[in-house]
């Protein structure tokens, strides 16, 4: 009989345990994709730094929005210093919008359309804007994962024995409802 | 789209995570059955060496006598060590195996080629990006006509995608990106090692079923007219003849969850489950088009029955064409319009 509620005992804690590190390693996994877009955004502007270098013989780059990129990046980074994360997030947004029109402009320069590197480029600022997005979605994917794990029954006792290590609060990245209704009526302005 | 294959397909909402859900439930069943199974024969065997030494021991008996542990189950416990050592020498070996007999080459950033090279290593990248893997699977090119891709490994340091030129050639990004977000999720799903420990049980099974049935059939105990030793040979005849084909018919049921779990996972990645049907009804449209000559290039091409499973379209598929319901519990992947339904789309009329 001893036995048996021993061994009951253990299972006990040894589900405790078990719980306990799933979901440290839940909330490392977010911190980690959290990390994860701050790398995608500035593998972004190098992308960017080498598609002007080369875009620059073309073109008179003053009168293009590719300059605009410049200006925004450096409105990020200072908010980003200041710890104005709305701020920043609106100025890299803003950067999006340009990089999806980056074809539209290519289209007025055909000397520039066949240059080779510029082909690649294109692929890249396509592909890094794909890795922004995917990062985002990872980061957001990580979170209900590690939501869902704490709220859940019977994890949610164990978290409120452990609230201080267990218990975060991340907010999953999205868009302000003007932002939203914003993206939603953009049209391409030719 | 001039020419878009799922304008003959109605949409209906699919839910991915409702997919995954449910295959991960198959899925414990059928590892469950598996070691159940395992712990069965290996019962049978310690029953049969005991009746020997108790030979008026009813089965029964003898059954209840292992599992309380009266008397000791030893050759149970052989067979999971044996089972451990197997798996433990099939993970370690396994990935070479994959790659055996086709012309394949690595892509790197580095190495690339051409535009469409680096195209496939950045949809892989992304995609790596997007299931949150902490290691970038290595990216191979086949040079091979068909349409196909694999993916293999043991652990997500140890990936690989292994891609068709003519699987590179004949989709467009985004669908391309689908076969390889499928491909990952296999990855991560762990399928590779799961399928791996699930068919060495079931090879151990048969083997140990068939030592144990000549060893009963012609071991020299015709003299006693014992009734119980009569019933466990009865038992030991019927579990060798029933078990292999059970055993493979829940392997291959196992290979088609995964399979539609792998197809779920792509539609997670990428949030879209059009680019994925699209490469579907593509890859299959071109198997049937091009028969003889995908017949005989997969023909050709040795250690090719290494890689049937793996792949994301089972060749097989292209040569039958009313598909049987018998012939559906034969294959590893499950049909193209089964495929489809479980993404959303059903086929009109």
């Amino acid at each position: 009989m001893g036995l048996i509620v021993l061994i009951i005992l253990l299972l006990c804690v040894g589900f405790v345990i078990l719980t306990y590190n799933r979901l440290i390693a839940q909330i490392e996994a977010v911190r980690n994709n959290q990390k994860q877009i701050d790398i995608q955004l500035d593998r972004r502007f190098k992308v960017f730094e080498s598609l002007i270098n080369v875009v620059k013989k073309y073109m008179d780059y003053e009168q293009t929005t590719l300059k605009d990129v410049v200006a925004l990046r450096n409105q990020a980074q200072l908010a980003k210093a200041n710890g104005d994360e709305k701020g920043r997030i609106d100025a890299e947004n803003q950067i999006s919008k340009i990089a999806s029109n980056l074809n539209i402009v290519f289209e007025q320069y055909p000397d520039l359309k066949a240059n080779q590197n510029v082909l690649q480029l294109q692929e890249e600022v396509v592909s890094t804007e794909n890795k922004l997005a995917y990062s985002k979605q990872s980061y957001n994917d990580s979170i209900e994962i590690y939501n869902a794990s704490k709220k859940s029954f019977p994890a949610n006792v164990i978290v409120s024995a452990f609230t201080a290590k267990l218990n975060v609060d991340f907010p999953y990245w999205q868009l302000s409802e003007q932002k939203v209704a914003e993206q939603e009526s953009y049209t391409v302005k030719l | 789209m001039a020419n878009n294959p799922l304008q003959h397909y109605a949409t209906s909402p699919a839910d991915w995570r409702k997919t995954i859900r449910q295959n991960t439930n198959k899925t414990y069943v059928i590892i469950g059955i598996f070691f159940l199974m395992y712990c069965l024969i290996g019962l049978l065997v310690d029953m049969y060496v005991d009746s020997l030494a108790y030979p008026a021991a009813q089965p029964w008996q003898l059954f209840y006598a292992l599992i309380t542990f009266q008397l000791f189950p030893l050759a149970t416990i052989v067979m999971f060590g044996v089972a451990a050592i197997s798996l433990f020498v099939a993970y370690t070996l396994h990935d070479q195996l994959m790659l055996l007999g086709t012309e394949y080459h690595e892509i790197t950033p580095d190495t690339a080629q051409s535009a469409s090279e680096q195209q496939l290593y950045n949809t892989v990248e992304e995609m790596k990006i997007a299931a949150g893997l902490r290691y970038m699977p290595k990216v191979y090119i086949i040079n091979a006509d068909y349409m196909n891709a694999f993916a293999s490994g043991y652990s997500e340091k140890s990936a690989m995608v292994a891609i068709t030129r003519g699987l590179m050639d004949k989709l467009n990004r985004d669908e391309l990106q689908a076969v390889m977000a499928h491909e990952l999720s296999h990855i991560r799903h762990l399928d590779i090692k799961l399928t791996l420990t699930a068919s060495l049980l079931a090879n151990l099974i048969i083997m140990v079923l068939d030592m144990l049935f000549y060893n009963a059939m012609f071991s020299n105990r015709r003299d006693s007219e014992n009734r119980s030793s009569n019933r466990l040979l009865t038992i030991i005849i019927i579990v060798r003849y029933l078990l292999p084909v059970i055993s493979i018919i829940l392997l291959l049921y196992l290979s088609r969850t995964r399979e539609l779990m792998a197809d779920a996972g792509a539609v997670e990645l990428m949030r879209s489950n059009e680019p994925l049907a699209n490469a579907l009804i593509k890859i299959s449209g071109d198997h049937v088009a091009h028969r003889e000559a995908y017949a005989a290039a997969y023909a050709n091409t040795p250690h090719e029955n290494v890689r049937r499973e793996a792949y994301i379209f089972d060749p097989h598929q292209a040569g039958f064409q009313p598909l049987t319901s018998l012939n559906d519990l034969f294959s590893t992947h499950p049909s193209l319009e089964a495929r489809l339904a479980a993404l959303g789309f059903k086929k009109k009329n």
